[in-house]
């Protein structure tokens, strides 16, 4: 659950990242002849709307609305059940200025589609949205499907996630073996929400199971981790072994990161999109767990 | 892992309700349904428990690794490639969802009739801890306490709102909680509510507000302070003096059989009684406590347009929590376990106003 250090550092992510994502879009909904576009976000979901706007919400729910307009896109419109109160923070942190009250956030598209006279309306990954937000019929809803385009500024950002965590776990690894998973844990913790990381999911294992929560035990000498790590809302996923053997690699796992959750497990390489590849090692009976995070393109994978 | 209470009621509200199949849906947000039933911190992003009426238990989950830690744990448990396709496999019948309101659309099984949501009923059994989950609260909140405590000693002046989130987080880790919810705010009266944290450092006169809600074994408990960076002006004490009145109204009214709307009432009584009458709606603040458990925001809310008749058993939070144009946003609170003559507190950290 993200309690980091939400931001928008404009020297990393400029302004110019999110117009063009929003013109993409906007050039996409004009060949489906939409309006508009509504995406779904909460505390686990936040990538897709993140991408468009920088706005990741640490409570609660929200629809992102993207309109077209003239040869782009208008201003977006964020549909949020978050309380006003918070809006300032919001506009400080997002490209986003038109933010409106929306504890019920079916209605609140419709009364937008009204106001703005559309008769239709496009959902991003309409199959995937909470079975609780219904529409009430008046309004022609549309599934509509937009791939993840990884641009220079989101692999940028990626990058940076990753090599953050590749080189924290290098140096915490080594030091941790005899000490508890949760006394690891809190050092990766502290660590790299120090260094601006919002959020992170640890796992640990002694090479007896999978990684797992830690659970209070010494680790030893061929101990892995699998460290989720969320950067300035990007999601990477590093899994290392403190073990110096030689492993055999037999398992692979494979999720995509750049779906509407953080990680979900898929069932092969997807592309474009931004793929973790868990590996799975024996030896000496033990089990070794290695991981990366890496941008599948019809150029291949990339590790990042 | 299996939480055999639970189990017995779920079985019994299968039968009262006719449904044929209960499922506990949980993602990795809201975890709590399926907790009810199978308490474990699956990595997600979804897992199912699929109960028929003869207590038989599958689980469905998305990730191989959560299937073989809860195979090993003796449970009927499988990775899905499809969780529609595989849960229209597992259920027939009347079929009742407790999460259906979360799911997402695409993982309501086809060929079936439209699961009804049994999310309400589940709730309502969940508002009564067992012994169990009541000792678990009660960890959690002696963590809060002990997180409140490293957080008022590391909080300094200089110091960014993000980088103390950042050693409380590592504090409570390292004491084995599994998470921990926790919003901040520093300033004076500009300062109208709590959020992530900032990279605003801390200055002298600043008012530190934190909600604080580490979760030990699924469960959560929470504690509100507030804490001034040197010596609080007279408005911080006269704002503080009506917090601390509003919270123990709160607790001295707390029992089981009233109503939770008068729970808030006599919270928003003491600021109209002292003219700040405005500041308990909407625009200033959010509730006024709330239900904990495996959830950190459980229901009941307190509100006072809430009606509900408070048991025995049930964990709450009773928080004033508010803008006040005295000295900005403050909070006070401990999570409150209600006994049969009234409510205990679960946090033993000092109610007063902290200073550093």
């Amino acid at each position: 659950m993200k309690r980091g250090w939400i931001t928008w550092d404009e020297s990393e992510l400029p302004r110019a990242a999110f117009e063009k994502r929003l013109n993409a879009l906007a050039r996409h909904l004009a060949e489906r002849d939409l309006p508009a576009v509504a995406i779904y976000t909460d505390v686990w979901r936040s990538n897709r709307v993140r991408y468009f706007s920088n706005f990741m919400p640490y409570w609660n729910r929200a629809l992102l609305v993207v309109p077209r307009a003239g040869g782009g896109a208008g201003q977006p419109v964020l549909l949020c059940a978050l309380s006003p109160r918070v809006y300032p923070w919001i506009r400080a942190v997002t490209v986003l200025e038109d933010i409106r009250s929306s504890p019920n956030l079916a209605k609140a598209i419709e009364q937008l589609a009204a106001e703005r006279g559309w008769k239709g309306i496009g959902v991003l990954d309409l199959p995937r949205l909470p079975s609780d937000i219904q529409f009430s019929g008046g309004l022609e809803i549309t599934d509509v499907s937009f791939p993840h385009i990884a641009d220079e500024w989101e692999l940028a950002m990626y990058r940076k996630a990753a090599q953050m965590a590749r080189q924290g776990l290098s140096e915490e690894l080594p030091q941790a073996i005899g000490r508890r998973d949760h006394e690891l844990t809190a050092r990766l913790e502290k660590r790299f929400r120090r260094a601006g990381a919002e959020d992170l999911v640890i796992l640990l294992t002694n090479g007896r199971a999978v990684p797992a929560p830690p659970r209070g035990e010494i680790l030893d000498k061929d101990f892995s981790v699998s460290l989720a790590l969320e950067y300035r809302g990007h999601w990477v996923k590093i899994a290392r072994s403190a073990s110096a053997r030689d492993p055999f690699p037999f398992r692979i796992h494979v999720e995509n990161l750049s779906g509407p959750y953080p990680y979900e497990p898929a069932t092969r390489l997807e592309s474009p999109a931004i793929m973790s590849l868990r590996f799975e090692s024996q030896a000496a009976g033990l089990r070794l767990f290695h991981g990366d995070t890496y941008y599948s393109s019809d150029q291949g994978l990339e590790l990042l | 892992m299996l939480n055999h209470h639970r189990l017995g009621q779920l079985t019994e509200l299968l039968k009262e309700h006719s449904w044929d199949i209960l499922v506990l849906y949980g993602h990795t947000w809201r975890k709590d349904f399926f907790r009810c039933l199978i308490n474990a911190n699956f990595s997600g992003p979804h897992a199912a428990a699929v109960l028929d009426r003869s207590g038989q238990i599958r689980v469905l989950v998305a990730d191989p690794w959560d299937a073989e830690l809860l195979s090993a744990a003796g449970l009927a448990a499988s990775a899905y490639a499809d969780l529609a396709a595989d849960l229209g496999h597992l259920v027939s019948g009347k079929v009742a969802v407790a999460g259906l309101e979360f799911m997402e659309r695409q993982f309501i099984p086809e060929g079936i009739a439209a699961p009804e949501s049994a999310t309400g009923a589940v709730e309502e059994l969940r508002r009564v801890k067992t012994p169990e989950e009541i000792a678990c609260i009660r960890q959690a909140a002696e963590l809060a306490d002990c997180g409140y405590r490293h957080f008022a000693e590391t909080a300094e002046r200089g110091m960014a709102e993000y980088e103390l989130v950042a050693e409380v987080e590592a504090f409570l880790k390292a004491r084995g909680a599994e998470d921990n919810f926790q919003l901040i705010a520093s300033g004076g009266t500009e300062v109208t509510g709590m959020k992530p944290p900032t990279g605003r450092k801390f200055r002298d006169g600043d008012s530190i507000t934190t909600e604080l809600t580490p979760r030990v074994n699924g469960y959560w408990a929470q504690i509100c302070r507030t804490l001034v960076m040197g010596e609080p002006s007279a408005a911080q004490r006269e704002s503080f003096a009506i917090f601390a009145e509003a919270r123990k109204a709160a607790e001295d009214f707390l029992r089981p059989g009233v109503n939770i709307a008068d729970v808030a009432r006599v919270q928003n009584d003491v600021f109209r009684k002292h003219g700040y009458g405005e500041y308990t709606g909407p625009q200033y603040t959010r509730v006024r406590g709330h239900g904990l458990g495996l959830h950190c925001d459980e229901n009941p809310w307190i509100l006072e347009d809430v009606n509900y008749t408070v048991k025995e058993g049930m964990v709450l939070i009773a928080h004033p929590n508010t803008y006040l144009p005295l000295a900005g946003y403050m909070v006070f609170g401990d999570s409150l376990l209600v006994t049969a003559n009234g409510c205990a507190p679960l946090n033993h950290t000092e109610r007063k106003l902290f200073q550093k």
